[in-house]
């Protein structure tokens, strides 16, 4: 295998800054998986049709099957490990666990991130822009309408001057 | 998918430079969503990719025109395009049909030189952009030359691009105020998939009577073409449902439909009738 083939990236990847040794013609998932055991992006239909391999590239959702790992050299990279802080999940990984935006959980990491980017640029979405956005991630299990309304309850946890139920009560939470 | 080398020049220049035009496994690739699942699919196994990311600074964005219209550089993303303000007020049929284009993270990533220079016959885009009365610019080490819009897909993933060529910008005349615009998308399957038919109109009007008409279809024939007999029936016509159902019956008489997972010939033809009236209708 001669180096034209090869090379070297460097990287932000959930915070911490790394390097890996890669070939030109794989994509940021098979990297992901290979070099980092990060499995939260995973591989359905490997089209860019499902969201299930959704990861962000300097804060845009992209999909990782689709997107050569050689593009990253420099970027700052996000999967769905590096929203929560230690124990405490993100707001948006807390409204869907609150409002069983699931099933069976295969599709959630594409969709966690692509709430992400849409409360990112719109806090308090329309039913039509969550739908616009989430059109390009496949639930199996069917559980849109769950899903909606976790999106929804993301978008108020996000904003605590929405906040007119702040849930139910997290571990670590002192009482008042 | 093959090895290749990978090439990430930092200019146009360079870029043009890398390109063979000799060989065909040489390309440019740009968001590289449409060059992946041909890789993937072993449908092109290149030895040399030339990445244009590098170029972003100077080929990306939408500019006003000082003659008027918008000057947009190919690696501006479908997504910045689908937000731009310019590009909402120039062409709203632009803004709308994007929306519907693939979904968020293709947009996001996937580029405008790469979607006019990939010659799928099923693209969005062309049949609105040539009904628009677009022009691409593109660049070689020869210098630069302009193509039609309805010039630049040949045939079925063929276009009029060399191979040492590459998309510098799209260039989208100011319109008319009273031209009358639409593109009518119709999927068989889920809202955001590829058409299986795409009818992009553009007429005039005046006085009551149709003075100018542009008509194409895209996913139906073996490429996004212009329908002339089409266009032709409309002038002088009124802009009425019976001029608009003749058009359709020239439409649908004029093509050569092509059969694809989402349709038979003769349902593409069918299609091809139906949303000729109805982009001509919703249009008005
Ligand atoms: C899941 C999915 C769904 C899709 N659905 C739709 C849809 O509904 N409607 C639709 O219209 N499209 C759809 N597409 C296609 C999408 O529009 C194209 O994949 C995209 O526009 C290609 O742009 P890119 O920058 O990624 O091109 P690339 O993959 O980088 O390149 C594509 C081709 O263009 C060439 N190229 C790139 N840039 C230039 C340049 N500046 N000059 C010359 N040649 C160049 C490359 O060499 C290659 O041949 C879909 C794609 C995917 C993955």
């Amino acid at each position: 295998m001669s180096d034209r083939h090869q090379r070297t990236i460097a990287f932000t990847l959930n915070g911490r800054r790394v390097r890996a040794s890669v070939a030109t013609h794989e994509t940021i998932l098979e990297v992901l998986q290979r070099d980092f055991g990060l499995f939260g992006a995973r591989e359905s239909c490997g089209q860019g049709l499902c969201g299930c391999c959704t990861v962000l590239v300097d804060g845009t959702a992209v999909s990782g099957c689709l997107y050569l790992a050689a593009f990253v050299d420099d970027a700052d990279i996000v999967t769905v490990e590096g929203l929560s802080r230690g124990a405490e999940l993100h707001p948006i990984q807390r409204a869907f666990v609150e409002k069983t935006g699931f099933q069976c959980g295969f599709c959630t990491p594409g969709v966690i991130l692509m709430t992400k980017e849409l409360l990112g640029r719109y806090p308090h979405p329309t039913d039509e822009e969550i739908r616009h956005y989430l059109s390009g991630n496949l639930c199996r299990c069917a559980a849109y309408p769950d899903i909606i309304e976790a999106v929804k309850r993301a978008a108020e946890l996000m904003d605590p001057a929405t906040l007119t139920n702040p849930g139910p009560r997290r571990h670590g939470d002192t009482e008042t | 998918m093959n090895r290749f080398e990978l090439v990430e020049p930092a200019t146009l220049d360079e870029a043009v430079a890398l390109l063979d035009p000799d060989d065909s496994a040489v390309r440019a690739v740009a968001g590289a969503t449409a060059l992946i699942l041909m890789m993937k699919a072993r449908l092109f196994r290149p030895s040399r990719l030339v990445s244009l990311r590098r170029l972003q600074g100077t080929l990306r964005g939408v500019h006003d025109e000082p003659a008027g219209g918008l000057r947009i550089g190919a690696l501006t993303t479908l997504t910045d395009l689908e937000r731009s303000d310019r590009v909402r007020a120039a062409a709203p049929v632009v803004s709308r049909a994007l929306r519907t284009l693939s979904n968020v993270r293709v947009r996001n990533v996937a580029t405008l030189g790469g979607h006019l220079a990939h010659g799928d016959p099923h693209m969005d885009l062309p049949p609105i952009l040539m009904t628009l009365g677009a022009r691409v610019r593109v660049v070689s080490r020869r210098g630069d030359r302009w193509i039609e819009m309805q010039d630049l897909v040949r045939g079925y993933y063929v276009t009029s691009i060399a191979n040492d060529e590459l998309i510098a910008d799209v260039h989208l005349p100011a319109q008319p105020a009273d031209a009358h615009t639409w593109y009518e998308k119709f999927t068989a399957l889920s809202a955001d998939d590829w058409p299986t038919v795409g009818v992009a109109v553009w007429y005039r009007t005046g006085a009551g009577r149709i003075t100018d008409a542009r008509l194409a279809v895209g996913a139906a024939t073996e490429r996004p073409m212009r329908l002339a007999a089409a266009e032709a029936s409309l002038i002088g016509a009124a802009a009425d449902p019976a001029s608009f159902a003749r058009a359709a019956d020239a439409a649908a008489d004029a093509i050569e439909p092509l059969a694809d997972i989402r349709g038979s010939a003769a349902y593409k033809r069918e299609m091809v009738r139906v949303h000729v009236r109805r982009a001509l209708d919703k249009g008005r």
